[in-house]
């Protein structure tokens, strides 16, 4: 009796770790966000099409239930011994989350950190993801033309932890700076990217100072949601704000004239090209030698999602533009960066 | 033989758990304005006041727990899976809003009730069945929402966390007034609060004198539920929207308030009075650290260390009373 229990038990172990190793053959991708962030939704639609459009074995979106890398290592960890075969992963730590996907490498996996970047030298193909210092930049830009070319900014941004954040400081500074001296970034409030410190801390900082400020830029979802709201709550038009992503309250606010425009990002067309790209190099194509990587802080093998300025007169017709990012990007990688047999 | 030892009015006054936190409070309260006249605006003091309101349902919801010495860490996930559930219901189903209320408070105790049951039939650590209902009702939330909030909030639940009931005095000030004077009558009129403090600085002796350790633990963390599930629908009416991640940053509010305010983490004290003025004080840390520019970086070290230093007070008041008392006993 026992030696049959053992060898049952050996092949259910030996069923659960060959799992990866002895996939179907068919690409499995799962997508994995950091933690719970309504940026990410977008995934699951994209991760849907893509396996619909491209006959993937799967594309699905798997959460950790919190911003823990812990969490996301065993998340991704289990995710693997269910037999998925491509990860699209955005990385809860950029040098942290290296040796999980090192892991799934190992175990002939194909990984690509997706809206964020690992730190080189790591395992992943490559990088995929907003230029997050350039949408900061080109939001503050249309921000300073918004105002005038004068004045004075206050700055609400996201997570500490996010390496983005630095970026997006530095890059609102930097279109600051060159105005020379017209504009000043008066004051940066970060490590606001959830609703309740978010929404206490922007209404407190309004409520000291929305007379001297005449614009506010956001780079982080929550913080222009609330920014939006508590502009709409104040009924000051005269601040000129210019938020990110295309959250409903502020593509409302936009349309109601409280908001000025937002920098969309493209978290659709990560899932969607990604996925797509991920089920390409299972079925043999490469990464080209040559293909036009950018360069930043963290990797240079990074490829841009795509953003674009949406004002009053393009939000309503946002879905549209990130279609439209999406089918480039997708062109892109097959003339640019994959070499298929 | 010794005399009881009799406190003045000047010593009773400051043998109050709330006092350290209420002078604190005061003294920041003052020092800001001073540097910042607009900290009083009346916009600023509606939204101080919604903060404290919020934060102070959240610190209830733990002292409860805090006063029978043990700890909920599922306070969060319960307030957000009822905000989800309560914006959800309403979204989806069309329900009306007092129907939805009940669900979602009705939510909350059952979520209190299932994890006290647990904690009181096995008798393992609070510390285990609360860290796996925090994870099986984020769990259930992700599930439900997969990260993405619920817009359909009624204008009526909107206004409400907006509008003014007095002045700048947000409308947010009353289910706070009602949680506090609710909990301040169960642990110093009913019968049910005796016995959490009793089971909380004693459980042998609790236990002895009759008290059953299984209804109390059960009672306090339905309570527990109960006033999660209130700041849940207060952040929903607050922040216009059901957001999945509310709730994933109450912990250290929850446990640094009642602290603050003379409550013993292993049990038996507490203080609803000293509470409130601990909520105040992270509420008016957080806003001066917006205020005053502190760099961002630098923000959540400022705030533990602020915090540690008005628990420090108290502490050292705590130590100044019983010296008191102890010379006292030996005159």
């Amino acid at each position: 009796m026992k030696t049959i229990i053992k060898a049952a038990a050996g092949l259910l172990m030996g069923a659960v770790f060959a799992a990866p190793v002895f996939a179907d053959v068919k690409t499995k991708v799962a997508l994995v966000p950091g933690g719970p962030h309504p940026y990410f939704a977008a995934w699951e639609k994209a991760g849907a099409d893509a396996m619909k459009d491209f006959q993937l074995g799967a594309a699905d979106y798997k959460v950790p239930a919190k911003w823990e890398l812990a969490q996301q290592s065993q998340l991704l960890e289990s995710l693997l011994t269910q037999g998925y075969n491509s990860f699209l992963i955005f990385p809860g730590d950029a040098v942290g989350t290296t040796s999980v996907a090192q892991e799934l490498v190992d175990n002939g996996a194909n990984v690509i950190a997706t809206a964020g970047c690992l730190k080189d030298p790591s395992p992943a193909l490559f990088c995929l993801g907003t230029d997050t210092g350039n949408s900061a930049y080109l939001g503050a830009k249309e921000l300073i033309r918004a105002m005038g070319g004068k004045g004075r900014i206050a700055h609400f941004t996201g997570f500490l932890v996010d390496p983005n954040t630095q970026l997006r400081i530095d890059a609102v500074q930097k279109a600051a700076d060159e105005t020379n001296g017209a504009v000043k970034v008066v004051q940066v409030i970060a490590d606001i990217d959830a609703p309740q410190p978010a929404e206490e801390k922007i209404n407190a900082y309004l409520a000291a100072n929305a007379n001297n400020i005449d614009g506010i830029i956001t780079t982080a979802w929550v913080p222009a949601v609330v920014a939006a709201n508590s502009l709409r709550k104040i009924g000051d038009k005269r601040i000129k704000m210019v938020g990110i992503d295309h959250d409903e309250v502020v593509i409302k606010a936009i349309d109601d004239g409280f908001v000025d425009g937002t920098m969309l990002q493209n978290p659709y067309g990560q899932g969607y090209v990604g996925s797509y790209v991920l089920d390409k190099i299972r079925s043999g194509c490469k990464l080209k030698a040559d293909a036009p990587w950018k360069s930043n802080a963290l990797t240079t093998k990074f490829v841009d999602s795509g953003t674009v300025f949406a004002d009053a007169k393009a939000a309503p017709t946002y879905v549209n533009a990130m279609v439209g990012i999406t089918k480039d990007l997708k062109d892109k990688f097959d003339k640019d960066f994959l070499a298929c047999p | 033989m010794a005399q009881p030892f009799a406190l003045g009015p000047t010593a009773r006054l400051f043998d109050n758990d709330w006092i350290g936190p209420c002078i604190v409070s005061l003294i920041a309260i003052l020092a800001i304005s001073w540097f910042q006249p607009a900290f009083l605006s009346s916009f600023n003091i509606f939204v101080l006041s919604s903060a404290i309101a919020v934060n102070m349902v959240i610190a209830l919801g733990q002292l409860v727990i805090i006063g029978i010495g043990q700890m909920n860490l599922a306070l969060g996930s319960i307030g957000g899976l009822v905000a989800i559930s309560f914006v959800g219901v309403m979204e989806k189903f069309g329900i009306p809003v007092p129907i939805a209320l009940a669900f979602a408070l009705g939510i909350g105790v059952l979520m209190g009730m299932a994890s006290g049951y647990i904690i009181a039939r096995t008798m393992i650590s609070a510390f285990i069945i609360t860290l796996a209902g925090l994870q099986i009702f984020k769990g259930i939330n992700l599930g439900i929402t997969q990260a993405q909030p619920f817009y359909g909030v009624p204008d009526g639940v909107k206004a409400f966390g907006q509008a003014s009931v007095l002045g700048p005095l947000p409308w947010l000030l009353v289910p706070m007034l009602l949680a506090s004077a609710g909990v301040w009558y169960m642990f110093n009129r009913l019968r049910i609060g005796r016995h959490i403090l009793a089971l909380g600085a004693n459980p042998h002796a609790a236990e002895l004198s009759g008290i059953d350790p299984k209804v109390t633990i059960i009672w306090a963390h339905a309570v527990s539920g109960l006033l999660a599930a209130t700041a849940g629908v207060m952040l929903v009416a607050k922040l216009q929207i059901g957001q999945p991640t509310i709730g994933d940053d109450w912990l250290i509010t929850s446990f640094a308030a009642p602290v603050i305010g003379g409550a013993v983490l292993s049990g038996g004290r507490v203080s609803v009075g000293g509470t409130f003025f601990g909520v105040v004080i992270i509420a008016v840390i957080t806003q001066a650290l917006v205020i005053f520019n502190i760099d961002p970086f630098a923000v959540q070290i400022v705030l533990g260390a602020l915090i540690l230093w008005a628990v420090g007070i108290n502490r050292l008041r705590e130590v100044r009373i019983a010296k008191l008392q102890s010379m006292g006993a030996k005159t």
